[in-house]
Order: C-alpha cells, then sequence, then structure tokens
C-alpha cells in the first residue's frame, strides 16, 4: 500500500480539482474489472466503484479525494500573487513554504523576518490576507506568463517515511483514506465475498464543504455507510492528555461523536465489535473536534446509518500530515471485516 | 397527563442517544397510530391515515447533555458537550449517566462562570481504575431529570426542552377527531445538535404542511430575554426563530383556529436559537411550515419552568390543525 499510498498523496488535487487523483485511482480500480463490478463517475466528480449484489442492503465507503490548497485571487504589479485559502488552514504555517501551481509553477509563500516585524506584530497571528505567493516574477506582465487568476496551488512536499513506521507528506489527509479503499478492491477483485450490494465513493471538495458526499450519496441511496478519513490529533509533547484527542500507533480511531455527527450506535458497536473479534488495535477519540462528510452523509434522503474509523494525524492541513502505517493498516483490517460481515 | 408528562421527563436520552424515550413514546403512540416507523436515524414516525393533506408534527425527543471523552488519573472525569448547555446552571449539579451512575458537575475555576470544555464530572471515583469500572468513554451523562408542582399551574423540572413537546403530540395523537387529512406525528432525533433529523423525516413524508412543536423563551424574569411571551399567556404561535420566517398563510390559519376554538394564544418571534421548522421548510422541495411554542423560563437550565394550562391550549391548537387546517 505504501507505494499508492505515495503516488496518492503527491498528486495535485487541491478542492475541486480532483481531475488529476481521480484518473490516478480510476487507472488503478479498472485494472482487471471482475464481472459483476462497475465503475461510475457523477456530474459532480465523484468515483464510484460498484460491487453488483442488487437484493443485498447497500454499504458505502467513503474516502475524499481532496486536499487543502491555495487559489490565486490577484496579481499585483510587482508581480506577487494574492491568494485566498480553499480549505481552513492556520496561517501560522502557511509562511515561507513551498508550493507549487496546477501548471507546474514553483512558489514560496511570503514571510517577513523576524528583524522586520514589530512588536506588535509578533504578538498576532498573521492574515492571509498579507501574505503573497512569490514566484519569481519581476512584474504583473511577467507574472502573467506564469499564473493566472483561479489558477490554484498546493502545498509541494513530498512522501518521507522517518522513524519508527511514521510517514509525512502533504494531503494524506485523506489521501490515505483513498489508498485503503484501492487495496479494499483489490481485496475484492482477489475474491473476498461481500453480503452488501456495495460502493465505493471517492469523493470531491470535501475540505470546502460535505456537499459532495451527499451528491454521492443521493446518487448511491446506501442503508449504510463507513467513511474512512484522517483525525487531527495533538498527542505531543507539553499537551494535556484529555486534549490529545487520540495517539498515533495505538490503532484506528473509532469515534463516536465530532462536531459534525452524532455517529449510529449499531455501527460504532459493529466497528469495536470487529476489532475485538479480530485482535485489531483501535481507540476512541477522546476528546470532541473536528467534522467530516459523515454529517452530509447522515441527513441525506430519508437518512443514513452512519459510521467513522480515522487515522490519528499531527499537523493536518499543512505541508507535513504525519500519520504512522500501523493505524492505516488497522484501518483496513476493520473496512474489510465490515465488507465481509 | 401528568403521569405521562413524568414518564417522559424522567427518561433520558441525549441527542443520537434516543433509544429509551422512543421506547416510551413509541409504547404510547402505537394505541393511536395505524402504522409506527422508525427511520434510519432514530426518528419515531406515528402515522394517521388519511386521504386528505398531508400534515407533518414535529415534536424532538432528545436533550442537551455530555459525551464522557477521558477519564484521569484521579478518577474525574471529562466530557465533551452535547448541545447548548448553560454553564452557569451547569456548575455543581446533579448528572446522572445512561447506566445510571451519578456524579455532579464542576467548573474547574469557581469564581467565574465555566466555559463548556472546562466542566468535568465527578462520579466520587478516587483513581482512574475506580471511575473506569462504572464510566467508559462514549458513555453519555444528562443533567438528573426530575418535575415538581410549584405554584398552581407552574411546573419546573428538566429536560422539558422539549419532552413537553412530546406530550403535546402524544395528547393531540390520542384525542384528535376522525379526519380526512393524512396526519405524520413524528418525535425527531437530533434537534439540539443543529437539527439534523427533521430534515430526513421531512424528506419521506414530503408533507404538504409542516409543524414543529417546541419550547420558546418566556419574558418577565430578571433573567429572561427581551420578548413579549409570557409564561401562562397561552400557546404561542411562532412567526420566525433564527432557523425559520414560518409561511405567512400557516401563521394567520392558526390564529383563525385559535379565535374560532377559543384557544389563548400569543405570537412568538425568537430571536436567538432555532427549531425542527427550518429544517422541514427545506426539505427536498419544501412545504409551508408553521410552529407552536410552549412559553418556557430558563430553557437549557437545570430548572425549566412552564405553566400547564398553557400546554392545555397546546394540545386544543395542534388538534385544530389536524382536524381543519
Amino acid at each position: 500500500m505504501k507505494e499508492l499510498l505515495k503516488k496518492l498523496s503527491e498528486e495535485f488535487g487541491p478542492s475541486g480539482y480532483e481531475d488529476r487523483v481521480r484518473s490516478v485511482i480510476r487507472e488503478y480500480i479498472e485494472r482487471d474489472l471482475p464481472k459483476n463490478c462497475e465503475i461510475a463517475e457523477d456530474r459532480v466528480g465523484n468515483l464510484y466503484f460498484h460491487v453488483i449484489n442488487r437484493d443485498k442492503p447497500r454499504l458505502m465507503i467513503n474516502a475524499h479525494m481532496d486536499e487543502v490548497g491555495f487559489m490565486v485571487k490577484g496579481i499585483t504589479e510587482d508581480g506577487f500573487l494574492r491568494f485566498g485559502c480553499v480549505g481552513g488552514m492556520n496561517p501560522l504555517v502557511l509562511g515561507a513554504k513551498r508550493v507549487v501551481s496546477e501548471r507546474g509553477i514553483k512558489g514560496i509563500i511570503s514571510a517577513k523576518p523576524i528583524h522586520l516585524l514589530t512588536n506588535d506584530e509578533k504578538k498576532q497571528l498573521p492574515k492571509v490576507d498579507d501574505m503573497f505567493i512569490d514566484i519569481g516574477a519581476t512584474s504583473k506582465e511577467d507574472a502573467e506568463k506564469y499564473a493566472d487568476i483561479g489558477d490554484y496551488f498546493i502545498f509541494d512536499s513530498g512522501y518521507v517515511e522517518y522513524g519508527d513506521g511514521f510517514i509525512k507528506c502533504k494531503a494524506l489527509d485523506d489521501r490515505h483514506g483513498c489508498a485503503i479503499m484501492c487495496k479494499l478492491i483489490d481485496a475484492i477483485k482477489q475474491g473476498a465475498d461481500t453480503e452488501y450490494d456495495l460502493w465505493f465513493a471517492f469523493t470531491c471538495r470535501e475540505e470546502i464543504s460535505y456537499s459532495s458526499a451527499r451528491c454521492a450519496s443521493e446518487y448511491v441511496n446506501p442503508d449504510y455507510a463507513l467513511v474512512i478519513e484522517s483525525k487531527a490529533v495533538q498527542d505531543i509533547y507539553g499537551v494535556d492528555d484529555e486534549k490529545k484527542v487520540c495517539i498515533l500507533g495505538d490503532g484506528a480511531i473509532v469515534s463516536f461523536m465530532d462536531n459534525s455527527t452524532v455517529y449510529d450506535k449499531d455501527m460504532v458497536n459493529k466497528l469495536i465489535s470487529i476489532c475485538k473479534k479480530n485482535n485489531i488495535p483501535y481507540q476512541l477519540n477522546k476528546y470532541i473536534s473536528g467534522g467530516n462528510d459523515s454529517s452530509a452523509i447522515q441527513k441525506s434522503i430519508c437518512g443514513v446509518r452512519v459510521g467513522l474509523i480515522s487515522a490519528p494525524s499531527r499537523y493536518i492541513h499543512s505541508r507535513a500530515n504525519v500519520v504512522k502505517y500501523t493505524d492505516l493498516e488497522a484501518m483496513y483490517e476493520i473496512a474489510l471485516g465490515l465488507i465481509k460481515e | 397527563m401528568t403521569e405521562l408528562l413524568k414518564k417522559l421527563v424522567l427518561t433520558s436520552g441525549v441527542s443520537g442517544r434516543e433509544d429509551k424515550i422512543r421506547e416510551v413514546i413509541k409504547a404510547e403512540a402505537e394505541k393511536y397510530a395505524d402504522e409506527i416507523i422508525i427511520d434510519p436515524m432514530g426518528n419515531l414516525i406515528a402515522h394517521k391515515r388519511g386521504k386528505g393533506k398531508k400534515i407533518m408534527f414535529a415534536s424532538h425527543m432528545d436533550e442537551i447533555g455530555y459525551f464522557v471523552t477521558f477519564i484521569d488519573e484521579k478518577g474525574l472525569i471529562r466530557v465533551g458537550n452535547v448541545g447548548g448547555i448553560n454553564t452557569l446552571s451547569a456548575s455543581y449539579s446533579e448528572v446522572v449517566s445512561e447506566r445510571g451512575v451519578c456524579g455532579v458537575a464542576l467548573p474547574s475555576d469557581s469564581n467565574e462562570v465555566p466555559k463548556v470544555d472546562a466542566l468535568c464530572i465527578d462520579i466520587g471515583a478516587r483513581s482512574k481504575k475506580q471511575a473506569e469500572k462504572r464510566v467508559s468513554i462514549g458513555d453519555y451523562f444528562v443533567h438528573a431529570p426530575h418535575i415538581k408542582r410549584l405554584y398552581g399551574n407552574i411546573y419546573t423540572g428538566r429536560p422539558l426542552d422539549n419532552r413537553i413537546g412530546c406530550l403535546v403530540l402524544l395528547e393531540a395523537l390520542k384525542n384528535v377527531k376522525p379526519t380526512d387529512n393524512d396526519l405524520y406525528f413524528v418525535f425527531t432525533v437530533q434537534e439540539e445538535v443543529g437539527l439534523r433529523g427533521a430534515k430526513p423525516v421531512a424528506y419521506r413524508i414530503e408533507p404538504d404542511i409542516g409543524i414543529a412543536i417546541d419550547v420558546t423563551s418566556a419574558g418577565g424574569k430578571p433573567t429572561s430575554p427581551k420578548t413579549k411571551v409570557k409564561i401562562g399567556g397561552g400557546v404561542a404561535i411562532k412567526i420566525k426563530d433564527a432557523s425559520v420566517i414560518c409561511s405567512y398563510e400557516i401563521v394567520e390559519k392558526m390564529r383563525e383556529l385559535c379565535l374560532d376554538s377559543n384557544i389563548k394564544y400569543q405570537d412568538e418571534i425568537l430571536l436567538k436559537g432555532g427549531t425542527d421548522t427550518g429544517a422541514i421548510q427545506t426539505a427536498k422541495m419544501g412545504c409551508l411550515v408553521g410552529a407552536l411554542s410552549i412559553p418556557t423560563a430558563y430553557i437549557h437550565s437545570t430548572n425549566e419552568m412552564i405553566d400547564i394550562s398553557d400546554v392545555k391550549e397546546a394540545i386544543k391548537l395542534t388538534c385544530a390543525i389536524a382536524e381543519r387546517i
């Protein structure tokens, strides 16, 4: 899975521009397509892999393809790019970071050196409106050759393995979910049986709204949904235990509640029993925070029973998301267990 | 009626975990409905069949509370809030878990009104190990339920928001006269966390008219918001709240029904807070909506207060809408 995870995570795909990620996934899941499976795309850009089992209850497994990024909203007279954030980001993690555009243009996000900060500025969070992308242009005219209003940029930050099974890359949120789903599809192709009319939905635009997941749910009309996600955690030095949320390496997170969703009790219990039965490491969330596609899915159509498994992730929505490989393996095992139930 | 009210109030059910209260309501609704449906989110639909207008009444059965997130070395329990907690009232009040474990909600600093994530729960355990015998991560706590009659028609207790609405709906289901209208009495889930349950039900039912029944803030007390709505002033007919602008023809019609049937009513505009009305109005292709409210003081505190005579008027109006709108 690591090779696929690297390829997916390094691919360009901010919210609204998932095309390249979608084609990588499509190419991967299309190989040796079994007769009882089909692939589909909808109008908003969601990609589906369907294991046809028409009379069975319908389960949708979903992960989002998009990542946080930036969009150019203006060019200054001296050739710097004004930008807005696509998805929620802490302005502190932006300064002096390398970025790259959809056309492959490299840039640096401007940041004042400490020598030039006033005492007031030192105390305040920087504002995105005061930042620019520096692409090395010398004038507006020069810059316009390389970038245009509406162009996307993302963090330019590659896949690195370090320490005891830790992985760092941009966009691990939620490409690891996409990678897990691709591997589940491999398992199906290799003969894993399922008791569900099973849909895998690779969705768009999670980082800016949950509307694409709602479309996916209306397209599939599932009885049950399992969302595979990243969960922001703070298991680092100096944070009180009750605010760490979860710990990297302690297993997949099975959530009972976050800011957007109270998860279906039967789904939560089922996921936990799969973990216990198969000795899969798991942890419950120890702080209530964040939200994801499951809220839109749960409320869609006449209501859907929804569960969530997520990878504990440090430094989420920055150039360096960090996850631990063993947690991803645990998530794969839980999802596989659910499919087979 | 008061026996049923007692049962509704004393059965707990935080948003997303409404199983127990749903069972109580189901046992009562079954006696009068043609059909009972429980949808995937847990909404309970009691259907009284008819060939006329499709009317959906909705009253939420969930309440605010806490989920256990962490147990510390000393056995203190950290929680995340479910819905809008009044932390001033919550401090030093009794809480009880889904397994019946009692505790006290504590602020982290006794000198100021705590922020909601500064509340923790003391169940009397002296260590993490002791606490873990009785409480697990993911358990829910609610403020201890209770109800008392004070003076005359005035009752205090919790959670009157919105078990009192459930009572109105059950009494209306019981007392409604035979009618052509196709009636759906819905007890919704997860209202307190953002009107999450009502929309999928409205999507399923596709009503012509949606009517929510909930509590509304009453004025006239030192701490109450500026509003003309009074406890004892009759059922409140909602014109708007933060989630909805009610369909004007429904508001007018509700006033007419009150005048025709001698039902005591007052107009209501709620500035803060929303109701299921907003979610129902915009589900699927949309529908006409209205809402009737029970004037309530100290909403979301550990002692909410109502006048039972308003509840009686609310039942009358609900029946009138079901029969004659």
